[in-house]
């Protein structure tokens, strides 16, 4: 039986990375006794997964993941048994059965994400504004990324404006830029938060680096920019 | 609290962040201003090692049980976050509440490798408190420490206002109640060590006083104050089936050494082997029962989700109910996938039987630690195994599918001759050959043995502490040695830093005079000395240089018989008589037998194993 669970990650634990989330959850896993399936095999792991992991750094207001259970056991006894162990910045929000072939990782095409981007010095509102609406409406806009050529690692430019929609500024100030925006997300095709923020800032003279930037996921999307639930 | 605005920018800046948040499972965080003692726990090294440590799960959560007081943690920040607490004026903070380490009563150290000694300096200039305990004042933390180099404590005594000696469980919360009760009064920083100078256990570096003879050697070491022990006994916890022992222990969310359940099965050991100092120090043996281990089994497995429980000993497989206790553990948690480990083998069969068994949840690895080549010379060590009982074993456990094995050995061992090392070499062939000599349907797996070679050092309240080290020209050519002497890809041979073991025996004989010389060293730029690539060697040897201290003075001097010792003002129950007799026992290879069949009269009066198998 397959549950599909949704989840957050808030706070300090932005800072634990995806591994660090897996073994968190099998841990939780055994403290809670929920029957999770073992793999087959010669080093039995329990069979879960995380869809598109979130990178090293975000919060998330809703991350999925499928859990195969070997035993009947109710969503709402799986979300109290587990929310009780598990830390109160990474809880269980909603779990559902879900008879998919496809496993909630293969069937996310769109994360929605609202970033903050503090500046040191004073910038101009007005002209921030102007500068990334034209941007966004480019036709190109490039990234340098490291992608693996036959045996090597090389340089690859990429245009990612296929990759961005739903571009919505919702706060500009002389110290702060607040924006959300839709970025392609999956195993398709997937662009990354920090690389889109970077860009971003590049092209609209933001200064400073990636330290300055608090970003959140807050929606995982699928077909065509779908809820989960 | 810390500015936690400058802490986030700081987090995105560094490698693996999650080292510095603190609120893993089981973790305790106090309302800080409601407890009447605030301590704070330091291993010495970063989160991952530190956390690892299972004295600082003992001690956490055996200060945290008691309502009045609190038990926070900070380790050594590694250098990408170091330099940008330097850089913004972040000071050292604790994990739990975030709060700077110097608001706290005290600050306690492990001390468990004498190479993290630049570490404790590094976390007290990063707290801000003075690095030497004469330049403290009664506003600052009392610093204080413990763990196995507490029994030689001279090097560092310039640094920590008093030492813990032996096993702190009990004497801890004594100290913490006496500063409980003091700190409501009128007190300061001279009469609270006054006091708890007279318990048993601690070691108040200023009250005494150390004179030095014309050749460097100690003329005398004694106390100026009147009252003061003039020798130190170790703190010793008697009952261990009744001890506390924790129920809970902190789950780290990032990958540590040791992701599992540690189960401490007994203290103390009877094997007597020549070179270790644990053995020497944590007599008598104390067992505790598998009852008692099963019932904490069960709490830790419960409150931490891990799938592995590691009994962890001196020699675990001595443990004299090691297949009820093991059977017992495999039957409980099978069904849960949660597997038992041992760290090292006995080589006999009953070990195998013992894989097996364990097997039945997770395939673990063979390691075994003969430590010599030859017979002669774990004669001269007294470890007391033989060829046949390595033949045995792994023949055994190759028949039973295992087809890798790892086997742990010293060079630079006390008598040791060439032939010696070459041993190493023929016992890893004599393994291969078992493996392959046999029919070709029963050879299962791919083979490998993997040989780890570490560098002797000699240490204190060890028959070997006569001994000279060897130098570091003679670890490399002794290494080369046994490398070149194998030309089989399925053998492997990994050997030890020398120039990292000879600071290591510098320290471990080390006197007083030594503190300046890591004071130096560590204003140079020496620290994380335990990692390979932070160690700086060269800047060790010029900090000698500088201060004019001869390292060979303590790692490469061969002592003479009445020498007085740094560490000879401390009583860890086995007595120097005993030592010599063990030493002149070695030289003539003579071994000496478990004191489970006999008693070797080590000196410890009230001992439980006195002829426990007769």
């Amino acid at each position: 039986m397959n549950l599909r669970v949704k989840f957050n990650k808030k706070n300090y634990l932005k800072y634990i990375s995806h591994l660090d989330t897996m073994r968190l959850f099998e841990r939780a896993f055994k403290r809670a006794g929920i029957p999770v399936e073992f793999s087959q095999g010669f080093n039995p792991h329990p069979k879960f997964s995380i869809a598109s992991p979130i990178s090293l750094g975000l919060e998330s207001e809703g991350e999925y993941m499928d859990i195969e259970l070997n035993e009947e056991m109710s969503p709402e006894e799986f979300k109290s048994k587990l929310n009780q162990v598990l830390p109160k910045d990474m809880q269980i929000l909603e779990a559902r059965y879900s008879e998919d072939k496809k496993t909630i990782a293969a069937l996310i095409t769109w994360a929605k994400y609202s970033i903050e981007i503090k500046q040191e010095n004073d910038i101009n509102p007005e002209k921030i504004k102007e500068s990334l609406l034209d941007w966004i409406k480019k036709d190109e806009i490039i990234i340098e990324r490291l992608r693996k050529k036959k045996k090597k690692k090389v340089l690859k430019r990429e245009n990612i404006s296929d990759l961005i929609d739903g571009f919505k500024i919702l706060n500009i100030d002389k110290n702060i830029v607040e924006v959300e925006v839709l970025l392609k997300t999956g195993s398709v095709k997937n662009l990354r938060p920090f690389d889109f923020v970077k860009a971003l800032m590049r092209d609209n003279h933001l200064e400073g680096g990636l330290d300055l930037v608090e970003m959140k996921r807050e929606k995982l999307l699928i077909g065509d920019k779908l809820e989960i639930f | 609290m810390i500015n936690k605005d400058k802490l986030e920018r700081v987090l995105k800046r560094v490698e693996k962040p999650a080292r510095y948040i603190g609120m893993e499972q089981n973790s305790i965080a106090k309302n800080l201003d409601k407890v009447k003692v605030k301590f704070t726990f330091s291993y010495p090294d970063i989160y991952e090692v530190g956390m690892s440590h299972l004295g600082l799960h003992i001690l956490y959560n055996l200060i945290n049980s008691e309502k009045d007081f609190a038990c926070e943690r900070v380790f050594a920040p590694w250098v990408d976050m170091e330099e940008e607490m330097r850089r913004e004026s972040l000071p050292l903070f604790t994990l739990e509440n975030k709060e700077e380490v110097s608001n706290f009563d005290f600050l306690g150290f492990t001390l468990q490798y004498e190479m993290s000694y630049t570490n404790i300096l590094n976390i007290l200039d990063l707290s801000g408190i003075p690095l030497y305990s004469k330049d403290r004042d009664d506003t600052h933390p009392f610093i204080i420490a413990g763990g196995p180099c507490a029994y030689n404590p001279e090097p560092i005594a310039d640094f920590i206002d008093f030492f813990v000696i032996g096993e702190a469980e009990e004497l801890i919360l004594e100290i913490l109640n006496i500063y409980k009760e003091m700190k409501d009064t009128s007190w300061d920083r001279e009469s609270f060590l006054k006091k708890i100078m007279k318990l048993k256990g601690v070691y108040v570096p200023k009250f005494y006083h150390v004179e030095y003879k014309e050749d460097g050697t100690i003329k005398e070491m004694n106390p100026i104050i009147e009252g003061m022990p003039e020798k130190i006994e170790k703190a010793f916890i008697e009952d261990v089936e009744n001890m506390y022992v924790q129920d809970k222990i902190i789950v780290p969310f990032i990958e540590t050494i040791h992701d599992r359940v540690v189960l401490e099965v007994f203290r103390g050991c009877t094997k007597g082997c020549r070179f270790c100092q644990a053995g020497m120090l944590y007599r008598p043996i104390r067992e505790k029962s598998p009852e008692n281990l099963m019932k904490t089994a069960k709490e830790l497995v419960k409150s931490t989700g891990y799938d592995d429980i590691s009994l962890s000993s001196l020699s675990t497989c001595d443990y004299s109910q090691l297949q009820f206790l093991i059977k017992n553990l495999i039957d409980e948690y099978k069904d849960e996938r949660v597997g038992v480990s041992l760290p090292s083998l006995r080589l006999d069969s009953l070990s195998i039987d013992i894989l097996k068994e364990i097997e039945r949840v997770r395939k673990t690895g063979l390691t075994f630690a003969p430590e010599a080549g030859t017979q002669r010379l774990r004669d001269v060590i007294n470890k007391g195994i033989t060829e046949e009982d390595l033949k045995t074993a792994v023949g055994y456990a190759f028949k039973e599918g295992w087809s890798r094995v790892k086997l742990y050995f010293m060079i630079g061992l006390p008598t040791e001759t060439d032939k010696d090392l070459l041993g190493i070499k023929e016992m890893a062939y004599d393994v291969k050959d078992i493996f392959f000599n046999r029919p070709k349907e029963e050879i299962r797996g791919n083979f490998r043995v993997t040989l780890s070679a570490s560098c002797f050092v000699p240490k204190p309240f060890t028959p070997f502490q006569w001994v000279a080290q060897d130098s570091i020209e003679e670890f490399r050519r002794k290494s080369f040695l046994i490398k070149d002497s194998i030309k089989d890809k399925k053998i492997v041979f990994n050997y030890h830093n020398s120039e990292l073991s000879y600071m290591e025996a510098i320290f471990a004989r080390g006197d007083r005079r030594l503190s300046k010389l890591i004071h130096r060293a560590y204003k140079s730029g020496c620290k994380l000395d335990g990692w390979s690539e932070h160690f700086k060697f060269y800047t060790w040897i010029e900090a000698m240089e500088e201060l004019n201290i001869d390292g060979d003075f303590y790692a490469r001097r061969e002592r003479e018989l009445d020498e007085i010792f740094p560490w000879d003002f401390i009583d860890p129950g086995v007595n120097k008589k005993y030592l010599i007799r063990e030493y002149k026992k070695a030289i003539k290879e003579e071994t000496t037998e478990d004191c489970r069949i006999t008693c070797n009269a080590c000196g410890i009066e009230d001992c439980s194993m006195r002829g426990a198998i007769n």
